[in-house]
């Protein structure tokens, strides 16, 4: 215990390692990716590693902000709307205003949003605040959907508004088009990567470490002299934007977007996202995403992978959702604590191991000569 | 000390006032249309009442907040519908076998997916509810359809007229069972001994144990109690509403917000706080364009949230350092 909280205080330098060989390994994604072909539905993995980077963005920040902070919210679903709409909208209604630009509007507004939201509202804790922010949610996505002259309604973006236009347009920086699949991973998960050092650098600062202290009690840390409200509606802020960024990102990835897109299940899957993956771990956010993006399409691409699967059962998309929630509950059984911790006790085991072995090996040697 | 108490009350009152104020004023302005408003908002109302009182008793014993809690209403609904419209067994045998085979779905799940986590933490009990609500919604669809379905009303669908407003006879029997359903919790954590039991477990676990009050039993007696409350709601509003397997979802966040809004882990307030909710709600619905109306409903919440934490009739918790 001892040694895991100096680990987290100090922050290592194998961090910083990790995450070289974690940006490593996704970049080289999409040189073995191939889409798996089938009859009933096609896994084609840089798409969904797409959606799961956008994803990402928005966990990366509530992982913070839950995992670290220990303050919870139903309600991210709402910035990760804020940036989507924010984007589509400046960019749908007037053809010249550059994309990237409105990227960074819609991260900036969720984050000004976060700010006049977060100030009153973080000052309620556990079941209070996931209920403030759970209701903040909602109006979110009522207010996407009632204010039909800007967000289109329940059609949505593009085909809701009275300007014509096919779709979102694609996000260009500097001229360069990020038109495709391809182009788009990239973008997407060096954004994320570069959050990760960033993250790295945030829980390693004066910040996390107030942050990790008002998370084990708020009491002590304001004793301590750490500025609780600043510190939880900084991260609060931070976590919008995150998600306000990941928001603008999705719209211009998926072309279009409407309300449904940004309900309270997605809120629900940001926070499973977190939880599943490893709150308060480093890499749980993007284990979490991971698997949790790929988890519903594996399960409903399976049947087709069995042979001799009678055809009423190889249309899987039924009970998808069935798995998926008893596979929820036996994670949270059996891996409390998290995949990515689960993981990294299974890497420490393992090094634990072959040091052991080295040292064995070694001490042979030595007994020969 | 002193001064706070004077300042809850004084909330209070003037939040009182305010329903009073709001409803006097919609019936002196809108007079019999406002007096259907009100009907229908107290039928809603119990509804909710009946869902927040789901959440109350398991909030109460294990300090978590159950998101399947609507599931439950949505699964008796369902299973309504297919015993008695489909099955053509009388409606009072489907709702006694509906509720029956509700409550111990709820009891089985809290068994195999909520007792084996007695230490885990809070976050991750909540996160093991969330997965029953998606396994269990799931379910219904695969089982029947996307399609709502309508239930038959227990008598007749002739509107009574009531002082210039109409009044399905469905809502007599939301009423009624609402009011049963109160009475009988009541009755139970008051009066019986297992029922103070769980409430003194739900105070000090250890020291309830002490004195031979399993803290298992208890959170298992507190989900059937749940599972129980929620089914009977979902099968009594079935009628006016439509069935469908993703009813729940609404019907869990209104009761959730109904729960929160009375003090979240007691009954009066859960009653309180589900009318108040439903009352609001319609007449809202009614000045303002229907789409905003939960919205409204939302925006009064987190209002209650940031004025008064602990609900209109809830105790404020200290902060134990």
């Amino acid at each position: 215990m001892e040694r895991k909280v100096e680990k987290l205080a100090l922050g290592e330098k194998r961090d910083y390692r990790n995450l070289l060989i974690v940006a490593v390994f996704i970049l080289l994604v999409p040189l073995w990716a191939r889409p798996i072909p089938g009859d009933v539905l096609h896994l084609d993995i840089v798409n969904i590693m797409v959606l799961a980077g956008v994803y990402a963005c928005a966990v990366i920040g509530l992982n913070l902000l839950v995992g670290y902070a220990g303050q919870i919210s139903l309600g991210h679903a709402a910035f990760f709307g804020v940036g989507a709409y924010t984007t589509a909208i400046l960019t749908c209604h007037f053809s010249w205003f550059p994309t990237w630009l409105g990227v960074l509007a819609g991260a900036a507004l969720a984050g000004v949003i976060g700010w006049l939201v977060g100030v009153p509202v973080l000052r309620l804790k556990g079941n209070y605040l996931a209920m403030a922010t759970l209701g903040l949610g909602e109006i979110a996505f009522i207010l996407f959907s009632q204010l039909k002259g800007l967000t289109g309604g329940t059609v949505g973006i593009p085909e809701g508004i009275k300007v014509k236009v096919g779709e979102i347009p694609a996000l260009s920086v500097f001229g360069f088009k990020f038109d495709t699949d391809i182009k788009f991973f990239f973008l997407v998960w060096a954004i994320v990567m570069m959050l990760m050092l960033l993250n790295i650098n945030v829980i390693r600062s004066r910040v996390g470490r107030g942050l990790r202290a008002l998370h084990s009690s708020e009491v002590a840390a304001e004793a301590m002299g750490v500025n609780t409200a600043r510190y939880k509606t900084q991260v609060f802020v931070l976590s919008a934007v995150l998600a306000g960024l990941g928001g603008a990102l999705f719209a211009h990835f998926e072309g279009y977007i409407s309300p449904e897109s940004f309900t309270f299940s997605l809120s629900i899957l940001f926070i499973t996202m977190v939880v599943v993956g490893g709150m308060g771990n480093l890499w749980g956010g993007i284990v979490g995403v991971i698997v949790l993006t790929f988890l519903p399409q594996v399960i409903q691409a399976m049947p087709q992978w069995i042979p001799g699967l009678p055809s009423n059962l190889k249309n899987f998309s039924n009970y998808t959702l069935v798995l998926y929630g008893i596979l929820l509950v036996v994670f949270m059984m059996f891996m409390p604590s998290g995949i990515a911790a689960g993981l990294s006790h299974g890497v420490d085991f393992g090094e634990k191991q072959f040091k052991h072995m080295r040292d064995r090996v070694r001490a042979k040697k030595y007994e020969g000569h | 000390m002193g001064r706070a108490d004077d300042r809850q009350r004084i909330l209070l009152i003037s939040s009182a006032i305010f329903i009073v104020l709001v409803i006097t004023l919609t019936l002196s302005l809108k007079r019999s249309t406002g007096f259907q408003w009100i009907l229908s908002g107290l039928t809603v109302g119990s509804i909710y009442a009946l869902i927040a009182m789901g959440f109350s008793v398991i909030y109460s014993s294990t300090r978590v907040i159950n998101f399947a809690q609507g599931e439950f209403s949505m699964l008796g609904g369902m299973l309504m519908y297919s015993i008695s419209v489909k099955g053509g067994v009388p409606p009072w045998i489907g709702f006694i076998l509906s509720v029956l085979i509700v409550t111990l779905v709820g009891a089985g799940l809290e068994r195999v997916a909520i007792h084996p986590l007695k230490e885990q933490s809070v976050i991750a009990v909540i996160i093991v509810t969330i997965g029953l609500a998606i396994f269990l919604r799931a379910l219904a669809k695969w089982i029947w359809g996307t399609d709502p379905v309508k239930i038959a009303s227990f008598s007749g669908d002739k509107p009574l007229r009531f002082l210039g407003a109409s009044i399905v006879p469905q809502s007599f029997w939301v009423f009624g069972f609402t009011v049963i359903a109160v009475v009988l919790v009541f009755i139970f954590f008051n009066r019986t001994l297992v029922g103070k039991g769980i409430r003194a477990a739900a105070m000090n676990k250890d020291a309830a144990s002490l004195v031979g009050v399993s803290s298992s039993t208890s959170s298992l007696l507190a989900w059937t109690i749940a599972a129980a409350l929620g089914a009977s709601a979902g099968i009594v509003i079935a009628p006016i509403n439509f069935a469908a397997y993703n009813v729940g979802i609404m019907l869990g966040l209104k009761g959730f917000t109904a729960a929160v809004l009375g003090g979240l882990g007691s009954f009066p307030g859960a009653v309180a706080g589900g009318l108040v909710l439903g009352v609001l709600e319609m007449i809202t619905a009614g000045v303002v364009p229907s789409g905003y109306k939960d919205a409204v409903a939302f925006v009064i919440l987190i209002l209650v949230l940031l004025i008064r934490p602990q609900g209109l009739l809830g105790k404020s918790e200290d902060v134990k350092v």
